[in-house]
């Protein structure tokens, strides 16, 4: 099994990389690229703790899709939310909202709320629930979580109509 | 989990992957989403030497109207993608219902058509890592003729457990299956076998590449029993889809998902309800129907008697449902 | 000691996390994010079978494939053991699936697994006794010699004359219930990197919920000394009551370190998980209990079976915390509890969220509903009738100095509607109450329930905080800090709370028995108390008053009724530390609680829930609970709140979904998608009441809430089902299957 090349871009910055065809996305951002804010969980999908966002802004286990998949693509990570020193909305929401506890699924909940309210700032709370379906975290019980999204969505629908 | 290694091959056409597929059509196995086959691939159940990946091939993630008014999807078209299409919304709301049921949007936004109709079976004796199932001997989907579930069984009942296929099958949708000899276009209601190995008449070199679904001018439902809403496999779904009125039916199809190694139309629901009507009366004959007809269900992930229990309620209510889109 | 509510500045205002900003932004490091330069991977050799005589172990080919550092198995492992007698690589025998065998270490993960699928270990299968009452039986396998029909553990007490007090009931109900295993599903898997290349020196870093047993754990087993044994506990992800003692894992971590010379991570691998430390095995509760036909509840008994897997490790505390409970929550006078822990072959049980406690209150709170309605009584109103209150003793001795129960059960009552609910919801449609209380500490669990804590200040007015309790999301740095701030009259963001390395941590049992808040808490207040009067004496010479006239507020410092003549808080901490003496501000506190055994406080709680059951399937949805739960004193409301709705969704997540379903001694869903939890969309609406009777004892009256609440959820989601069915689903989880067996 050969390592390739490839040029993968995370959070606006390009990294050549060699990587073997069965490492995943997540081992890469981990081990490659030290960048540890991703999380490590089930490996399976199934929790989320390792979403990060694609090209689209979507939501993705970075557990289940392989590097070499991403060779000149662009994925962002809980590590490019921020804008510069300050917090994205997403984040502040979940300061203010008490949507942290243990913090360990609160990157992959972050980076499941932005994909979410990316293309869509006015979610409905089935929309919202939909959402997170596919993350888990056992200290909060979504219940904060969910209404913490709910902020965030007010401040960027506040965001975006004071940039009108 | 790790994943084992083996070769990545990306074609750069269609053709080209085809051509990869009967090559190596002995240990070759074919990456689209990959939510399924990388998971299995962690525990050890899938090892091919060679995996070809299509994700990124134009022609694979096109939506068509087909010149009857039916739809031409793309095997490839993300599960999400497939959610949001405009023509899926407009003309197979029930399609778009199954489609948005697969999994967690976070499973969508990878998993493909393709995938999910080619979504290999469960079962919770082998999709377990390999130190788990060394506390038991293999089964007929790892390297015994033995199945855990039913221990005097000739053949594997690993579910199908796939959201899309029963609502494709009782839309009579058809899959073409594409390889570097040509195509074939197979019935999705000839597609699956009912057998947990080998569980569809797909060959290792060919790719489904399309779906093809016929105009649909009548009423469908599908209904998922599932303890989650989000991120749950299903303890049974059903699809219905019915061309007529309530009064005089022209065509039923009701199929039956993750209850069994192939998702199951049943024929004799389908004939008390095109004989009788929707009613009522029928509804509940064809419900008792449905329960009897399934007979010895496979009880995977829920305990012995708790499906057969449910049946009869779960598939009254669908069709109940469906009776009332009529008004 | 209690302040009035109007007097404090800092408590029970709504604080930001400390470490938020960190958290949200992917910054918080924990356990495996830690890298270290040489850093092997471990991978255990785990026993397939529930019971079988180990034939041979042969390493050979592990050792010789390349990449491998080091291989340990049962020669390497001698004398060590887990808990009483669990040996860590047992020589003979294996007893439940998952014990380990051996260990190999790596340079990585794939070369660590690869290696250890070439370990080959024969074994002779033999009998297995998987079941609790067939392994009570006399013809069954004994797992160990000592332990007579398999009991590995027996706790019987009486209280009063539980056969007069029965004798002299108008009403007597009897019932069985039980609940299954669980496992605490963090979203941090189990996971420790341990350096143990020096020699006598072992460094670990791993998610726990007390440093100090985990440190004195491996000390032991080691043969070192405590302080030759470092935990950096970082951050933890989620403790649940199932990281509180040491585990195999850790102690095959180091000794492969040392064996390796190199560190060693290892990590559980997908449904590893769920072995490597398994939480709730199955319980069997015998209830009787009696009541006098004015409603008044007289005598309980109870007699429960815990299927304690293969070995006794800690479990026998779960017996402790159980017959605590028999008199924790009305005032009788007369009881008695049998528990026993039963050897099977299933893996060794350990504790999940509730300890063992909201699971008997699943039981226990069901059988007195219906011995409620045995009594014609309403539940509200027959827990009215009996909760107990301020100033009570329970049967064991703990004393309540406040007690807001029963206006728990009063608001939430009235804010649920229940009056107008009960009895009058459609059918599959119901309401359910639950009431608990849980103890703030663990004194007479050891002998000392010891929190010490230190604090520095530095001349910029900005204080630092040593303290030992780890935060595994209880965000108790953040209530220390306010704590702090508030003795201080600072705000909480003028602290930096330290913690997470033994090296530095002053002594702290830990986090759990919910001892945080109420210990550490109060040494944090003690040591603030100390720091305050050095800075007294300063600001009492330059104002020229009694250092006890001293107001220390909004960052300032004045006589009491005079605050124009105001220092700034900064000024008085600089000038002590450039006078001529040069003092610097350091103080240190502790408290232990004073009892020789018993804690000094409890929260106690009401919560009432409905639910929607639909009669078809048998899922039950929760639409709505209110919570009233008696805290003391909410130092942080929104954190209060944050605890309630995790034990909310804890409870009604072990109450209706998790099981761990047992074949053959195996867990047939160890993975996050079959095992079951709800998620996002099966949340209710939660509705939170914070009582607050300020105890006596408790840091500005603060009591624990980190277990309290989930001790009600079970019974309350129990009750309503209850309800809504017509029937008692006398099983958890409450499960679909269940509900509708108990509805057809």
């Amino acid at each position: 099994m050969h390592k390739q090349l490839i040029k993968l871009t995370v959070n606006g910055d390009t990294h050549e990389l060699a990587v073997a065809p069965n490492q995943t996305l997540l081992d890469v951002l981990r081990n490659e690229l030290g960048m540890t804010g991703t999380k490590r969980g089930c490996t399976a999908g199934s929790c989320g703790v390792c979403t990060v966002n694609g090209e689209a802004g979507e939501a993705i286990c970075s557990c289940l899709t392989l590097a070499i998949e991403w060779d000149g693509r662009a994925v962002t990570t809980i590590e490019g939310v921020q804008e510069g020193s300050e917090l994205h909305p997403v984040q502040q929401a979940f300061l203010e909202y008490g949507a942290v506890q243990c913090g360990f699924c609160t990157p992959g909940l972050i980076m499941t709320a932005k994909a979410l309210l990316d293309v869509n700032t006015s979610p409905t709370e089935d929309e919202i629930s939909e959402a997170l379906a596919g993350a888990i975290c056992r200290c909060t019980g979504h219940i904060k979580v969910k209404k913490a999204v709910r902020r965030a969505a007010e401040m960027l629908r506040e965001r975006d109509a004071a940039a009108r | 989990m790790q994943l084992p290694q083996f070769e990545y091959l990306k074609p750069a056409t269609l053709s080209e992957g085809l051509a990869m597929l009967a090559e190596h059509r002995a240990d070759v196995k074919i990456l689209s989403g990959g939510s399924d086959l990388l998971i299995n691939m962690k525990f050890g159940l899938d090892t091919p030497r060679y995996l070809v990946s299509f994700n990124g091939l134009e022609e694979l993630v096109a939506i068509q109207e087909r010149p009857d008014g039916g739809l031409r999807i793309g095997a490839a078209c993300t599960l999400t993608d497939l959610v949001r299409d405009p023509k899926i919304e407009t003309q197979l709301p029930a399609l778009r219902d199954a489609i948005h049921s697969v999994g967690s949007r976070h499973i969508r936004n990878v998993g493909t058509l393709g995938g999910n109709l080619c979504l290999d079976t469960r079962c919770w004796y082998t999709n377990q890592s390999e130190n788990w199932r060394a506390t038991r001997d293999g089964c007929f989907k790892t390297d015994q003729e033995l199945c855990h579930v039913i221990k005097t069984s000739t053949r594997c009942h690993a579910l199908n457990t796939s959201d899309t296929a029963p609502m494709l099958m009782a839309l009579d949708a058809t899959v073409e299956l594409s390889s570097a000899a040509g195509t074939r276009e197979v019935p999705l209601l000839e597609f699956y076998r009912e057998d947990g190995v080998q569980h569809t008449v797909r060959e290792p070199e060919e790719l489904l590449t399309a779906v093809l679904v016929p105009r649909f001018d009548g009423r469908a439902v599908f209904s998922k029993l599932a303890q989650r809403e989000g991120l749950d496999f299903a303890a049974g779904t059903l699809a219905v889809a019915v061309t007529g009125t309530n009064e005089a039916p022209r065509s039923v199809r009701l199929v039956m998902g993750s209850i069994a190694a192939a998702p199951k139309a049943l024929a004799g629901c389908e004939a008390i309800l095109l004989e009788q009507g929707i009613n009522d009366a029928s509804i509940d004959a064809a419900a008792s129907a449905a329960r009897d007809a399934l007979g010895k269900i496979t009880n995977l992930f829920t305990p012995s008697g708790y499906k057969r229990r449910l049946i009869k309620n779960f598939v009254r209510e669908a069709l109940a449902e469906l009776r009332d889109q009529a008004d | 000691m209690s302040a009035k509510k109007e007097e404090l500045s800092v408590v029970g205002k709504n604080w930001s996390r400390l470490d938020g900003v960190d958290k949200v932004s992917g910054r918080s490091i924990f356990t495996d994010d830690v890298r270290l330069p040489g850093m092997l991977y471990g991978k255990i050799v785990r026993s397939p079978h529930p019971s079988a005589r180990i034939v041979s172990v042969d390493t050979s080919a592990a050792e010789a494939l390349p990449g491998v550092k080091a291989v340990i198995t049962a020669a390497d492992a001698q004398g060590i053991l887990i808990g009483m007698n669990q040996p860590l690589l047992p020589t003979k025998f294996v007893k439940f699936v998952g014990h380990e065998v051996a260990a190999v270490a790596a340079l990585d993960e794939a070369t660590a697994a690869a290696a250890a699928k070439l370990i080959k270990v024969e074994y002779d299968v033999l009998p297995t006794v998987l079941d609790m009452t067939k392994a009570l039986r006399d013809d069954a396998p004994q797992l160990h010699q000592k332990a007579k029909r398999n009991v590995g553990w027996e706790e019987n007490l009486d209280y009063g004359d539980p056969d007069a007090a029965f004798a002299a009931c108008d009403v007597i109900r009897e019932g069985e219930y039980v609940t299954n295993p669980s496992h605490n599903c963090y979203a941090e898997y189990h996971v420790c990197v341990a350096d143990f290349t020096k020699a006598g020196q072992l460094t670990m870093w791993t998610p726990t919920q007390t440093a100090l047993l985990f440190q004195k754990s491996l000390a032991a087993g080691l043969k070192l000394s405590d302080s030759d044994v470092r935990l950096l506990t970082l951050n933890s992800g989620g403790g649940f009551t199932g990281r509180t003692a040491t585990r195999p894992h850790h102690f095959l971590a180091a000794l492969l370190s040392r064996k390796a010379g190199r560190p060693v991570r290892i990590r559980a691998s997908g449904d590893e998980e769920f072995t490597m430390c398994h939480a709730g095995g199955k319980v069997i509760y015998k209830l009787k209990s009696g009541a006098t036909k004015d409603g008044r509840l007289k005598v309980v008994e109870a007699d429960l079976l815990f299927d304690s897997g293969a070995y006794v490790e800690s479990q026998m505390i779960v017996t402790l915390l159980t017959s605590r409970y028999l008199g924790a929550l009305y005032p009788i006078q007369h009881a008695r509890y049998r528990g026993r822990l039963v050897h099977t072959n299933n893996q060794p049980y350990y504790f999940h969220h509730g300890g063992g406690i909201a699971q008997f209150q699943f039981a226990l709170g069901q059988h007195l509903d219906g011995l409620a309605q045995d009594l014609g009584l309403d539940p509200v109103e027959f827990n009215l009738l009996n909760a107990v209150e301020e100033g009570h003793t329970t049967l064991e001795g703990s004393h309540y100095a406040s007690c807001g129960l029963k206006e728990c059960i009063e608001k939430a009552a009235a804010k649920s509607g229940w009056k107008d609910k009960r009895g009058k919801l459609p059918k599959y449609k119901g309401i359910g109450i639950g009431i608990g209380a849980m103890a703030s500490g663990a004194k007479g669990l050891f002998k000392h329930d010891t929190s010490a804590a230190f604090v520095k200040i530095a001349d910029d007015g900005k204080a630092t905080l040593f303290i030992g309790l780890p935060d595994m999301g209880q965000s108790s740095h953040t209530t220390m800090a306010i704590i702090g701030a508030e003795v201080l009259g600072i705000t909480p963001d003028d602290f930096q709370v330290v913690s997470g390395d033994t090296a530095s941590d002053p002594l702290d049992v830990g986090a759990f028995t919910q001892r945080g808040t109420f210990n550490t808490g109060n040494a944090t207040r003690n040591a603030c108390l100390d720091a305050r009067e050095q800075l007294a004496a300063t600001a009492a010479r330059q104002l020229d008053v009694d250092a006890d006239r001293l107001v220390f507020r909004d960052h300032r410092v004045y006589p009491d009724g005079e605050p124009d003549r105001a220092i700034p808080f900064k000024k008085v901490v600089y000038d002590t530390l450039h006078s001529l003496e040069g003092r610097f501000v350091m103080g240190r506190g502790f408290y232990n609680s004073p009892l020789k055994k018993g804690t000094m406080a409890y929260s106690f709680g009401a919560q009432i829930a409905e639910v929607t059951v639909d009669p078809g399937t048998g899922v039950v949805t929760v639409d709505r609970m209110t919570v009233a739960h008696d805290v003391g004193r909410a130092i942080n409301p929104r954190i209060v709140e944050g605890q309630i709705d995790g034990q909310v969704f804890s409870g009604m997540s072990q109450a209706l979904y998790e099981e761990c379903v047992m074949e053959n001694g195996q867990i047939m869903n160890p993975s996050r998608l079959d095992y079951k939890m709800p998620r996002a969309f099966e949340m209710p609406e939660v509705d939170h009441i914070i009582v607050e009777t300020v105890d006596p004892n408790g840091p500005f009256g603060a009591k624990e809430v980190g277990e309290g609440p989930i001790v009600c959820t079970m019974p309350a989601i129990a009750n309503a089902v209850a309800d809504a069915v017509g029937r008692q689903v006398r099983e958890m989880p409450m499960s679909p299957w269940r509900v509708l067996r108990a509805i057809q």
